[in-house]
């Protein structure tokens, strides 16, 4: 009945270098929860995508959308989608 | 995990459970099918010497004993796959997070299912028994009853390590455009 939620969590967190357990920790979340939200096997509530967007410091849908990402360089560099 | 606070046996108890130095053990499907399958031999085995040593005329001694062997293996066993769940039924409801909170209600709504298919062949088992022969309800209703109450107490844990998946590995690419 879910839809798929995209995310570009792993990413986020690999650029500001947080651990997942780091980061499990500081949104009450088991570390195995954030790896299978960044696999995309695990869609989180409003509750902890609004915990995750507030660690980072950043809106949620930065974080999570119900449509594909853009790569990051089409967006940096304004490659416009096909 | 909620924000409730954890109380020290909490906190322990989801060291406990998160304790990864037997994770070899569960590592992959096949290793955690292994360890449920030897996890329901064990316990079949205990529950018939057990059985036959309050049921024998004689009170067999050595079921017992070799009953209290077999504890070992088991407790190891289970401590085998409730590592392998990192403790999805063990811990406390508040211990989990929403992941895991969903997952148990999974494991225990299909163990559920599982357990009324049973039930209803051990009823339809007895009755048939018992129109066979007269003897055999009186018989066969205290093992029965035994063997329901036990699979009624495990059959969570074993539905949770069959369920349980593979640690998610550190694959960043995977992910990395959603």
């Amino acid at each position: 009945m879910s839809e798929q939620v995209h995310n570009r969590l792993a990413m986020v967190r690999a650029e500001r270098k947080v651990s997942r357990q780091s980061l499990a920790e500081a949104v009450g979340a088991h570390y195995q929860t954030i790896g299978y939200i960044e696999r995309g096997q695990y869609n989180p509530s409003l509750d902890l995508a609004l915990k995750i967007a507030k660690f980072f410091d950043l809106p949620v849908e930065a974080l999570f959308s119900l449509e594909p990402f853009r790569p990051l360089t089409d967006e940096v560099y304004g490659r416009k989608q096909s | 995990m909620t924000t409730t606070r954890l109380t020290r046996h909490d906190r322990s108890m989801l060291r406990l459970m998160n304790d990864r130095r037997a994770l070899p053990l569960y590592a992959t499907a096949t290793r955690r099918r292994l360890v449920v399958a030897t996890h329901v031999t064990l316990t079949a085995a205990i529950v018939a010497l057990i059985g036959y040593f309050c049921l024998a005329r004689a009170e067999p001694v050595w079921s017992a004993a070799v009953a209290a062997v077999l504890m070992l293996p088991w407790m190891v066993a289970t401590g085998v796959i409730n590592g392998a769940t990192r403790g999805l039924m063990e811990l406390r409801e508040h211990v989990l997070d929403e992941r895991q909170s969903a997952e148990r209600r999974r494991v225990l709504a299909r163990a559920h299912r599982l357990m009324t298919w049973l039930l209803l062949g051990s009823v339809v088992g007895l009755l048939a028994a018992g129109a066979a022969d007269d003897d055999a309800l009186r018989v066969y209703a205290a093992p029965v009853l035994v063997a329901v109450l036990t699979l009624h107490w495990l059959l969570p844990l074993w539905v949770a390590g069959l369920a349980a998946q593979d640690e998610p590995g550190d694959d960043e690419a995977t992910a990395l455009q959603g």
